[in-house]
């Protein structure tokens, strides 16, 4: 059986917080190569490619989005709870029902664990992976794809590094793309077809 | 100018040291957010200066047909035109001329160029799932999945999961939606 192209890292996953049916989700899938970013509003999908050769850093930073919105679905069933226990029969039945639904969606942001804000660095660009918001799911993806970085890169040792940042902060060590224009001589400008 | 530097993505600081490559989360030494950042040796790569290729020492040598100034080091995968080190495009072990590299984004012929995609199965689908619920509406949209479905069958979909199945699925949804208005016609006018 033929090898598949891409393998799934991520299911897709909203890109703003709040969307719901109508909204751009982004999941991310792996090549042999590089990373696929795959962002679709359910008619269209664009493509990211993040090749390993050309990640710089990949960065987590813990939310408290997670934490909010346990506080605002658990806030909701308890409400939700409450009323059911005093309302008069036949009204009591829909509200547990509306309770029993907020208490599961709490129940599944639970079960993701802490949320976080990833991204991901390359020389030209710092792109946020919004499929990766969960630390569970980032490191997950993270552990996965570090060999594979270091294998297209090699790898920096951590006793290097105080030294090579300080290198990079003053300048000595790379320079940005702008700064390495490619200037084409005169004699080279490409000839136009006659 | 873009900073080479890795910033602190909640208080946009640059980060010299102190939180790189370590097991868990270290504040940022601006803002305090817990960050946990792991850097490769791509961020302390130079840029190697570009090889503006060599320039033609004899008659008779393969020059680049772009430049003919300048000697061929290899052909376009593409065209097979003589390529100089400058006009050497390097692509999935590959290598093409700009023109074909070109031709190959806007035709999408190399498939690592492609940003976009338009999901017609998905289209085709959905035209025949939601007017159901406002029956009448099938009697235009039904034709149409029909349609789009038939005429995009040989369109790339997804990259990521390129089969036929939203296809066949739109296609026959929209053959029995057709067939049932074929029944609903027949009846109303035979009785």
């Amino acid at each position: 059986m033929a090898q598949r192209e891409y393998i799934r890292l991520t299911r897709s996953h909203a890109r703003s917080g709040l969307a719901v049916i109508i909204a751009w989700r982004s999941s991310l899938w792996l090549a042999k190569d590089h990373l696929l970013c795959v962002d679709t509003n359910g008619y269209m999908e664009n493509y990211k490619r993040f090749y390993f050769r050309d990640i710089q850093a990949v960065s987590i930073r813990k939310t408290q989005r997670a934490l909010y919105w346990s506080l605002v679905l658990g806030g909701i069933a308890a409400f939700c709870a409450v009323i059911a226990s005093i309302a008069s029969p036949g009204f009591d039945v829909f509200f547990w029902i509306v309770a029993g639904i907020f208490f599961l969606l709490l129940a599944l942001n639970l079960l993701g664990g802490p949320s976080c804000v990833c991204h991901l660095k390359t020389a030209v660009q710092t792109e946020e992976m919004a499929a990766l918001n969960r630390i569970r799911r980032a490191r997950k993806i993270l552990k996965r794809i570090r060999p594979l970085i270091e294998s297209a890169q090699g790898r920096v040792e951590t006793g290097q590094l105080p030294a090579l940042m300080q290198q990079l902060a003053r300048g000595e060590l790379s320079f940005t793309p702008s700064s390495a224009a490619i200037r084409i001589p005169a004699d080279m400008q490409p000839r136009t077809n006659e | 100018m873009k900073s080479p530097l890795v910033h602190c993505s909640k208080c946009n600081t640059a980060l010299v040291d102190g939180v790189f490559n370590l097991p868990d989360f270290t504040p940022c030494p601006s803002c305090e957010q817990p960050l946990q950042v792991e850097v490769f040796p791509a961020l302390f790569r130079a840029f190697a200066p570009a090889n503006a290729g060599e320039a033609v020492m004899t008659d008779g040598e393969a020059s680049c047909f772009y430049h003919p100034q300048k000697k061929a080091v290899l052909p376009c995968d593409g065209c097979g035109r003589f390529l100089c080190a400058l006009c050497d495009c390097a692509m999935d072990d590959r290598h093409y001329c700009p023109s074909c590299l070109e031709a190959g984004r806007t035709k999408g012929k190399i498939k690592n160029l492609q940003n976009s995609r338009t999901l017609y199965d998905t289209i085709a689908i959905w035209l025949t799932i939601v007017p159901v619920l406002f029956f009448y509406f099938t009697f235009i949209t039904a034709p149409m999945a029909l349609y789009i479905a038939i005429k995009h069958w040989n369109t790339p979909t997804s990259i990521v999961r390129n089969n036929k199945l939203g296809y066949v699925v739109a296609i026959v949804l929209a053959s029995l939606q057709i067939l049932a208005w074929i029944a609903v016609l027949w009846m109303i006018f035979t009785d």
